[in-house]
């Protein structure tokens, strides 16, 4: 009887697990339902980006676009190159819209890229020198990394260095910070673009121009360079009057002028390194995703496209340089273009070494 | 006398389970019956389904590319151990062994705390009790990334100490080392643990101590003899803060950062923050990461193994408080204070102070300069179509149905949890749950993304990726493990005599759960519901990756901003974000206290208990 009894019980038991199971899944079936009708008419255009005025793009573009609606996957750059990593060769983006082009290079050479999607536009010279050669990516604006932010309250503009060298001196000891490559995305084009320098790299294996580098970096850390995660924290080691100075992207010195540190100013040592705001497009979409697509970076390369990149996010990535002959920077603050000393760096040479020079970088200066 | 006695007798752990009487039939692990054992078993096989769908299938596929990174196109080899050899030596090794050590204090610390802490809260006349369980459940709300962040505007250099006249250079640099990381995951692990050893406190009446001092037993011996019966909760929480900790990722990336102080989930997120990632190196340390909570599993299970400790049922009793004296009842309270204020008070202070104090961190001669701007950023963004209005309603939508749906998968898994007679099916089900708890979201995100979006799946079987149906999966299989560990304990504490006393007299099966089951464990089910939806709400790793396009969630919004160096505005949006989950919680228990028997509120769990 004591057996049955169990038996009884364990037979309701799983009833009651599987009925309770049952109503998960009504109720998950439900969720499903609903959210699936929005998705089932969905996007055929999705554009991957990192751009702190891509939401007011895709919006005005939207407006004057009827017919199909282009959607936003904003993000970081680090978890959107993740998830295309992770998608495979099943990909779902169909642009990809970020800060330098060494990504770019990586999808081009593995065939993930349209070609010859350069609009018929007139660039500027750093415009053009940013271009890939086949024309599978674009440069949309540009900044600076390696730009020298500092605290004009602190150390004044004729104390400044005049050149990387002399960043070395021991009056700079401990007063330059800069951040981490493997948290800051313009990082690795500021340390490439060092190396490309300082080893008067022109073509053929970089390896020369990777050992002057670590050599560079290493005095200078033994001058007390101080490393912080991203912009955030070096500008508020600047702030809190830690240091003086760094060495970081152009844009977030500005945003950092113009909205809490009135006292912070730019200066560029010569070169500094272009980091263009580029655009690809998915060559593995369909030929009509990619036509969308190509009506996108249309758009952004057009007079209306660039105006709503300067207005979108104005203490931030709208502090950019046009890349269009005719256009103007969105705020006085930033200087013409043709007074920054400015290199271009080959994506396809640096891009590939970027994990080792960070693990270098990782291993002997920040954690060295 | 007796009747103390005999209870005693009945709940000792060290007593076969065969003795103890009313209690032994969830104790006991009898031979099924022959017609059972041949019973396809469908409700654990459907139990196994769902669990793999939700977590097995997803994390497995990332898992795999430890050994074969060929297998989701992210290398050449179908075979390999290089990558953990690469994820053994350097900074990776180093980040394993400082989360293993680090993890283990936490545990040990949060629970020892948590149990004094219980204990003054439940059995004392200490003052405030009910402020400090609703304040146990803010700290539980807080991320931890936040308490740094917190601490950070704290103590940092013309930060909001400074500011307020008190020195605390020599503090910043001690806090931002092991010290800082060990208080900030101890606070953070308390309130799991404390729930749980409240839980398990309720339940034990005072009857089980008056029986020790009745039978001579000094202070120690009588604490000797108690605490053992509410060991399956001490286990509980040890476990669950091990778990918790190592998979910790705010402490991880802004402490543990800046201290040189790798740990292993930071070393995880580092592996895949280049490009192209290194998904191999970050699943092998994943495995460890989960590998690494069946010890605590196993010394749990040999701990409590063959015992009952069903001790909740229609007739606990109240337990008598122990009662002060004025001048201890004050110097304790006053203790309790410090250790929330430790807790809670100084990075609340600080993170508010970021978003109120203009010049927070920034050396000026000219003082300090308090504003509203940040607050006023919220109604006018400073970049523009990217306001906090729909993204944080789709949060609320989001976290309504996450938390339905775990709530209703973790009664399920926290029943079969309770209910020790499965044997090795339970076993596996409890070590599988505490392993989960130690996944880090952005694997679970990429693992989605490797699994759902594979040709196969979306072809014929389901094509959610880049879908709101894929991202509430996801937080719901982030969010199941911990729920059924803190529903479990509370649920294996319902003697199942009650269900069938009222069966024997003639209610049904639904009747029997609403009149027997419910009034008992209806507030855990409330709390655990507010704990994911607020938990989903702040859930930034799997949303980030898995959120559709141009649907963002809150939190993707709050670190667009934090990220684009618009720090004030981006505090300010928390801010307000935790004030309008502190506002839904308010509304719930408020409803909960309008619509539900006097009776529902006087026995069972409770969070919040004087």
């Amino acid at each position: 009887m004591h057996i049955t009894q169990n038996n009884r019980r364990g037979r309701r038991g799983r009833r009651a697990l599987v009925g309770a199971l049952a109503a998960t899944s009504a109720l998950a079936s439900l969720a499903l339902s609903v959210v699936s009708a929005g998705a089932a008419q969905g996007p055929t255009l999705v554009v991957y980006s990192a751009q702190g005025y891509d939401s007011a793009v895709v919006k005005a573009f939207n407006a004057t676009h009827p017919g199909f609606t282009v959607t936003l996957n904003d993000n970081s750059t680090g978890p959107l190159l993740q998830q295309i990593q992770a998608e495979g060769h099943h990909p779902k983006w169909g642009v990809l819209w970020v800060d330098g082009s060494q990504a770019f290079a990586a999808l081009d050479r593995q065939g993930k890229l349209a070609k010859h999607i350069v609009p018929k536009v007139s660039f500027n010279s750093v415009g053009r020198a940013n271009i890939a050669a086949d024309g599978s990516f674009v440069p949309t604006g540009l900044t600076a990394t390696g730009a020298l932010v500092y605290d004009s309250a602190q150390i004044s503009a004729s104390q400044l260095p005049r050149t990387w060298a002399d960043l070395l001196k021991p009056q700079y000891a401990g007063k330059l910070g800069m951040n981490d490559p493997t948290q800051s995305g313009p990082t690795y084009p500021l340390i490439a673009g060092v190396m490309n320098d300082l080893g008067h790299y022109k073509s053929g294996s970089p390896a020369a121009a990777i050992k002057a580098g670590e050599a560079y970096f290493t005095k200078l850390k033994q001058n007390g360079l101080v490393i912080n995660a991203t912009n955030g924290p070096t500008l508020g080691a600047i702030q809190s009057h830690a240091i003086e100075m760094a060495i970081i992207q152009s844009s977030a010195g500005y945003g950092a002028e113009i909205s809490s540190s009135p006292t912070m100013r730019v200066a560029y040592l010569n070169p500094v390194t272009a980091l263009p705001g580029t655009i690809g497009i998915d060559g593995l979409m369909p030929k009509a995703v990619q036509a969308e697509a190509q009506k996108f970076v249309d758009y952004v390369l057009s007079r209306a496209g660039q105006h709503v990149m300067q207005i979108g996010d104005p203490q931030g990535d709208s502090l950019f340089w046009p890349v269009l002959n005719g256009e103007k920077p969105a705020n006085k603050v930033i200087p013409p273009l043709s007074s920054v000393p400015m290199q271009s760096t080959n994506p396809y040479v640096w891009g590939p070494l970027e994990n080792t020079v960070n693990a270098w970088f990782t291993a002997n200066i920040n954690n060295g | 006398m007796s009747s103390a006695s005999a209870t005693l007798a009945t709940l000792d752990p060290a007593a076969p389970s065969g003795a103890a009487g009313s209690a032994s039939a969830p104790g006991e692990a009898g031979t099924p019956p022959r017609s059972a054992r041949r019973r396809l078993p469908w409700g654990t096989a459907t139990i196994w389904v769902v669990l793999g769908l939700l977590i097995i299938a997803p994390v497995g596929s990332f898992l795999l590319l430890a050994t074969s990174p060929r297998l989701f196109q992210q290398g050449s080899q179908y075979f390999t151990l290089h990558y953990v050899a690469q994820a053994l030596s350097g900074s990776t090794g180093r980040g394993l062994l400082n989360s293993l050590w680090v993890s283990g204090l936490v545990a040990l610390l949060s629970t020892s705390l948590a149990t004094l802490v219980a204990w003054l809260v439940q059995r004392t006349n200490v003052y405030g009790r009910r402020v400090w369980g609703l304040l146990m459940w803010v700290l539980l709300l807080v991320p931890t990334w936040m308490m740094t962040l917190g601490w950070g505007d704290l103590l940092q250099p013309y930060g909001a100490a400074t500011i307020a006249g008190v020195t605390t250079q020599w503090l910043y640099g001690e806090f931002f080392g092991p010290l800082g990381i060990v208080v900030v995951l101890t606070t953070a692990a308390l309130p799991f643990a404390y729930f749980i050893v409240s839980a398990g406190l309720h339940g034990l009446g005072s009857e089980f101590e008056d029986a020790a001092r009745i039978h001579g037993a000094t202070r120690w011996r009588t604490l000797r003899t108690v605490l053992p019966i509410i060991a399956p909760a001490l286990w509980s929480a040890i476990a669950i803060g091990f778990a918790e900790t190592m998979s910790d990722f705010g402490v991880a990336f802004t402490l543990g950062y800046h201290a040189h102080f790798p740990m292993a989930t930071y070393t995880l997120f580092a592996a895949i923050s280049n490009f192209p990632a290194n998904f191999s190196v970050a699943a092998v340390i994943a495995v460890i990461l989960i590998v690494s909570t069946i010890p605590p599993i196993v010394i749990q299970a040999r701990a409590t193994r063959r015992r009952s400790y069903a001790v909740l049922s229609g007739r606990t009793r109240t337990p008598r408080r122990r009662e002060f004296r004025p001048v201890a009842r004050i110097a304790v309270t006053l203790g309790l204070a410090g250790l929330f204020v430790l807790a809670l008070g100084a990075p609340i202070i600080g993170a508010l102070g970021g978003s109120f104090v203009r010049n927070l961190g920034i050396y000026a001669v000219g003082g300090v300069h308090l504003t509203t701007a940040a607050y006023g950023a919220i109604l006018h963004p400073t970049i523009a179509d990217k306001s906090i209005g729909a993204p944080l309603l789709l949060s609320n939508q989001l976290g309504v149905v996450v938390a339905t749906a775990t709530g209703v998968l973790a009664y399920v898994l926290g029943r079969r949890l309770a209910v020790a007679r499965g044997g090795w099916s339970q076993r596996i089900t409890d070590v599988f749950l505490l392993g989960t708890v130690a996944i880090p979201g952005v694997v679970l995100g990429v693992g989605y993304i490797f699994f759902y979006n594979m040709g196969f799946v979306t072809s014929h079987f389901l094509n959610l990726y880049q879908t709101l149906p894929l991202l509430m999966l996801a937080q719901t299989a982030n969010a199941l493990p911990g729920q059924t560990r803190f529903v479990a304990g509370p649920l294996g504490q319902v003697q199942p005599s009650l269900s069938e006393a009222a069966r024997v007299h003639g209610a049904g099966r639904w009747r029997t759960w609403r009149s027997a089951q419910l009034p008992l464990v209806a507030r855990v089910l409330v709390w655990g519901w507010l704990l994911t939806f607020t938990k989903t709400i702040a859930e930034l790793a799997i949303a980030q990756v898995l959120y559709p396009p141009s649907q963002e969630p809150v939190s993707v919004t709050i670190q667009a901003y934090l990220g684009n160096y618009q720090l004030s505005t981006g505090t300010a949006m928390t801010v307000l974000t935790l004030v309008e989950m502190l506002g839904v919680i308010g509304l719930v228990l408020g409803l909960f206290r309008l619509l539900t028997p006097r009776g529902w509120r006087r026995i069972g769990w409770s969070g919040v208990r004087s």
